[in-house]
């Protein structure tokens, strides 16, 4: 089956897609897409079939049916590392660093930066330490010692490490999967503001929760899901914080905005 | 108390002059050791040596150190009269290592009297008849009887000094805090007590040693070493006063500046931090534990030939050890180990007898690539059947432990032997140029040259700045880079200094003459029989030692695979996969991958090891290597490796194959018998895990 782009401009365009685990059909024919330069809020309930649906783009998981486009191309994402090729970051809700690695180590996971000895690769282990402290720095994380064990370190500073490397390596999408669901408010703030600053930096982001209250403030636009469904796509300017929470909740469009949507999809 | 006296306060003088007057004290008995051993009048292991005025190795050793133990304490005594801050890290540092040899000193006593005594226990013979028969009367136990009594009465002397020192020395001391208002730590009457206490406690202990001492044990079977009582004297000697010191000088005042306080580290802090930064803790510790108590408990442990029996006995199975914890650290399991290597030891041998299918009859070096390639294919086997099963590695490795047996046992039929003996009358050799040998020593020089070339300078710059930082912070800097510049340094000195012995040795017999060398010998010979003649290396190793090349090997595969683990990005992924898999898939590492390279990597090694199986005596029976997979994988667990995966080191499984060996060699040359070597093997394990828990335990903390 052919598939047509939807939205021609965005940078993510992910239509029809399906994803059944065996008879567990947790995706049923979602379209998404994220524009450019753009925060979308991927919201449902849990369960829903956010992080799936993430997955799926991102190459942890191979799609039943659908097809991806990625500016302007449509792909097939095999891997996690063709995603990272593609300029995709992701920080998964619950697969985010090596516990019995260094923060260093975990930093680089996957793309070490080498030197070469004769016909040998080495890893630099020098600029991985000095690197990682500065690129944590960046992004206002300060570790005291690169070669710490990550396992020794609180869930909001593994958070932060994965977040920050995520911005760091990210070059044009970077996915955040309920970033702020294990972190102080002084600390859910700081993502936040990671995330404008990414945007700005040229970067579209899909930021996961299923807590309206802290993405509301950051989002362009809104994706809800529910039960492996589309229930669909409002604007900030659209919606207020209340009636999202309420469609999270309830599953159900209120009223006023089915105009949007039938408007939607009669084009 | 010390920072007192450092400060020129009046409350620690006592104290610090106590401390500056011990280390002088110190300092002397170093220099003393040192001009006895170096003047023959002490010597050291000349049990068969008639000449006396030579030096062995023990004696330049025992020289070189205490020169330095002496030196070091003369500093520190200096440093202490001049109440100079950083002394006090010295004085830590020298007390601690006077502790530890005078320990060591006791212990020599004390493990080969506490072996003898539970010998004794579990012997169950009449000691008296046995005596009388063999000496027949009573006069010899009278005479240790004796002799017995002698030491128990140098040990009551030495208690009632100590006595008087607690007694009178101590609690005046304690009074002149009280009287400078300092809390008062323990009243002068449980002084007394605990005093009493102690003097009874070790009378009932040198009672014991003289109630051994006055038994003549005739088992005739142990070489266990004689405890020379007199060390317990040169002993307490030295343990009482440094213990006394160590507590002194361990209390240093918290500094308010973070690097001071992360640098001002009691010797005893800074060695369990070391620990607790190495996957290998308990493997270290172990390793130290049962070397010590081997060394302490017979004279033979030490000897060139023990040592080459246990290094060649686990050689081998060292190798395959190498393998597994990388598999375990991936976290997987290989349960097929003994079976590939049977399956690859019969591919060898087939390859030279029987032939190959296509190729027919071959050498041995292309019969060995061709069998490690089998041996690797089974490894790749395992590997693609638990990805695309998803079976864990425990099951799928079970079926194929089962299934590759088939192999060997249906190949070789009817349970014979395959012997290369049967189909050729000599072993096989080739003729090289002892050029070759001089190149290949000239080789290892520029190699050495090299490495010295690259890493030098690195290593002599950071030293540089952690002097400069010492310099200015008083002692305070940190010594790491210095220490590790100096450790780098004398290595690369041993090691030129082999290389240019090695192309000295082979520039001598340099002729262009051929040389006959056996290809079994390079693969896993004695030492001695490489070479036609077999003194051309010159080594002065003795004849029946068995030395065997696969050590060699052995130490260099581990040295390969401890830095491809540790410093590239395979090695990265492999501690990922088995870390956490997602984290690692989601960073875009193909963990499937990683794990069938993991499995083709310990076939592979399995397959080398088997070669040298072979080549060591060359003949296959159908059930070679069974049993091996248990005994490899209990070598990874002692070295540190997680079960569970994402932890482990190459090194470590050096260490555990090495605490194995020595297990082996060392509980037979103590006379115990071979029968409890499994239990001993079982408890070693266990407590090895525990205490590797232990530590990463305080690690997290
Ligand atoms: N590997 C899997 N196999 C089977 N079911 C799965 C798998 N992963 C997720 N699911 C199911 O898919 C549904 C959606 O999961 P998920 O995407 O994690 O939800 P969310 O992130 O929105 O909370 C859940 O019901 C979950 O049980
Ligand atoms: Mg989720």
């Amino acid at each position: 089956m052919e598939y047509k782009q939807k939205n021609p401009d965005a940078l993510v365009d992910m239509i029809d897609i399906h994803k059944y685990f065996g008879s567990v059909q947790v995706l049923r024919g979602i379209d998404f897409h994220v524009d450019r330069q753009e925060i979308v809020g991927l919201l449902g309930d849990n369960g829903a079939g956010k992080s799936t649906l993430i997955k799926v783009l991102t190459g942890f998981h191979t799609l039943t049916r659908g097809q991806i486009f990625f500016d302007g191309d449509a792909v097939d994402i095999a891997s996690p590392h063709d995603a990272r090729e593609l300029g995709i970051e992701t920080v998964h809700q619950d697969l985010a660093l090596v516990p019995l690695m260094s923060i260093a180590r975990n930093f680089w996971l996957g793309q070490e930066p080498t030197y070469k000895v004769g016909p040998f690769h080495f890893m630099d282990k020098k600029l991985m330490a000095s690197e990682s402290i500065h690129a944590l720095a960046d992004v206002g994380i300060h570790i005291r010692d690169p070669e710490e064990t990550v396992g020794t370190m609180s869930g909001g500073e593994r958070q932060s490490i994965a977040i920050g490397r995520a911005v760091y390596f990210g070059k044009k999408l970077l996915i955040l999967d309920e970033p702020t669901s294990a972190l102080s408010v002084g600390e859910t703030q700081k993502v936040l503001d990671y995330t404008i600053a990414a945007k700005e930096k040229g970067m579209s982001v899909i930021f996961i929760t299923h807590n309206i209250r802290h993405v509301y403030e950051v989002a362009d636009r809104f994706t809800i899901i529910e039960r492996g469904h589309k229930l669909g796509d409002f604007y900030k300017s659209e919606v207020t914080e209340n009636e999202v929470a309420d469609m999270i909740v309830t599953g159900q469009i209120p009223e006023r905005l089915r105009l949007y949507e039938e408007a939607a999809v009669g084009e | 108390m010390m920072q007192a006296y450092l400060e020129n306060k009046n409350e620690g003088r006592n104290i610090g002059l106590l401390v500056t007057l011990l280390m002088l004290a110190f300092t002397v008995v170093g220099a003393l050791v040192a001009a006895m051993v170096g003047f023959w009048w002490m010597p050291l292991g000349e049990y068969e040596n008639i000449l006396l005025n030579d030096f062995n190795a023990y004696e330049i050793i025992v020289i070189i150190a205490s020169i330095i133990y002496a030196v070091c304490c003369a500093r520190t005594t200096i440093g202490l009269f001049r109440r100079e801050q950083s002394s006090l890290r010295w004085s830590q540092w020298m007390f601690f290592i006077t502790l530890i040899i005078s320990g060591a000193i006791l212990l020599s006593v004390v493990i080969p009297v506490g072996l003898k005594f539970a010998l004794l226990l579990g012997q169950n013979i009449d000691l008296r008849t046995q005596i009388n028969e063999e000496v027949g009367g009573l006069v010899p136990t009278v005479l240790s009887l004796g002799e017995g009594l002698i030491s128990v009465s140098v040990l009551v002397l030495v208690l009632i000094a100590l006595l008087a020192l607690f007694v009178f020395i101590i609690p005046p001391l304690e009074s002149l805090r009280r009287m400078e208002g300092v809390r008062l730590i323990v009243a002068p009457p449980r002084r007394l007590i605990q005093a009493i206490l102690l003097v009874f406690a070790l009378g009932i202990i040198c009672v014991l040693i003289a109630g051994i001492y006055a038994v003549p044990l005739h088992l005739d079977k142990t070489k266990i070493r004689v405890a020379e009582d007199h060390r317990i004297l040169a002993g307490l000697i030295f343990f009482l006063p440094a213990f006394f010191g160590y507590r002194q000088v361990r209390q240093m005042r918290e500094e308010s500046d973070e690097l001071r306080r992360a640098v001002a580290l009691t010797p005893g802090k800074f060695i369990r931090a070391e620990l607790a930064k190495s996957p290998s803790a308990g493997a270290i510790i172990g390793f130290i534990a049962i070397f010590m108590t081997f060394t302490m408990a017979t004279d033979l442990f030490l000897e060139p030939s023990s040592i080459a029996s246990y290094l060649s006995n686990v050689a081998t199975k060292g190798v395959i050890a190498i393998g597994v914890t990388y598999l375990m650290i991936s976290g997987e399991f290989d349960l097929s180990v003994g079976s590939v290597l049977g399956v690859a030891a019969l591919s060898f041998m087939l390859f030279m007898t029987e032939g190959a299918p296509v190729l027919g009859v071959l050498d041995p070096i292309p019969a060995a690539l061709l069998a490690i390639f089998v041996a690797m294919v089974l490894g790749a086997v395992n590997g693609v059947l638990l990805i695309t099963t998803r079976i864990p590695s425990f099951i799928v490795t079970l079926g194929t432990l089962l299934a590759y047996r088939a192999i060997t046992l249906v190949a070789i039929a009817g349970g014979r032997i395959l012997r290369y003996r049967d189909y050729h009358a000599e072993f096989p050799v080739f003729a090289i140029s002892n050029i070759v040998f001089v190149a290949l020593a000239v080789i290892g020089m520029a190699l050495v040259a090299f490495t010295a070339y690259r890493v030098l300078p690195v290593l002599l710059q950071g030293a540089g700045r952690a002097w400069s930082i010492r310099r200015e912070n008083g002692d305070f800097g940190t010594s790491g880079a210095i220490v590790r510049f100096i450790v780098f340094l004398v290595v690369l000195l041993i090691l030129l200094a082999i290389v240019v012995w090695l192309v000295a040795v082979f520039g001598y017999h340099i002729d262009g003459g051929l040389v006959e060398v056996g290809y079994f010998d390079i693969f896993n010979g004695r030492v001695s029989a490489i070479g036609s003649q077999g003194d051309f290396f010159h080594l002065e190793i003795p004849r029946d030692a068995n030395v065997r090349l696969a050590i060699l090997w052995w130490f260099i595969f581990v040295a390969i695979f401890h830095i491809i683990l540790t410093s590239t990005s395979f090695g990265n992924s492999i501690f990922a996969a088995g870390g956490n898999e997602g984290a690692a898939r989601a960073q875009g590492v193909n963990v499937d991958r990683v794990k069938v390279q993991n499995f083709v990597i310990v076939a592979g090694l399995t397959g080398i090891a088997a070669i040298y199986e072979t080549a060591r005596n060359p003949g296959v029976d159908p059930l070679k290597g069974q049993g091996w997979e248990l005994e490899v994988i209990a070598m990874t667990v002692i070295g540190g490796a997680l079960l569970t995966g994402g932890y482990g080191s190459v090194v470590g499984s050096l260490l555990g194959a090495l605490i194995f060996g020595m297990l082996q060699t060392g509980l037979v040359l103590v006379g115990i018998e071979s029968r409890l070597f499994s239990g001993t093997v079982g408890v070693i394990i266990i407590a090895a895990v525990v205490l590797n828990t232990f530590v990463r335990g305080a690690q997290r903390n």
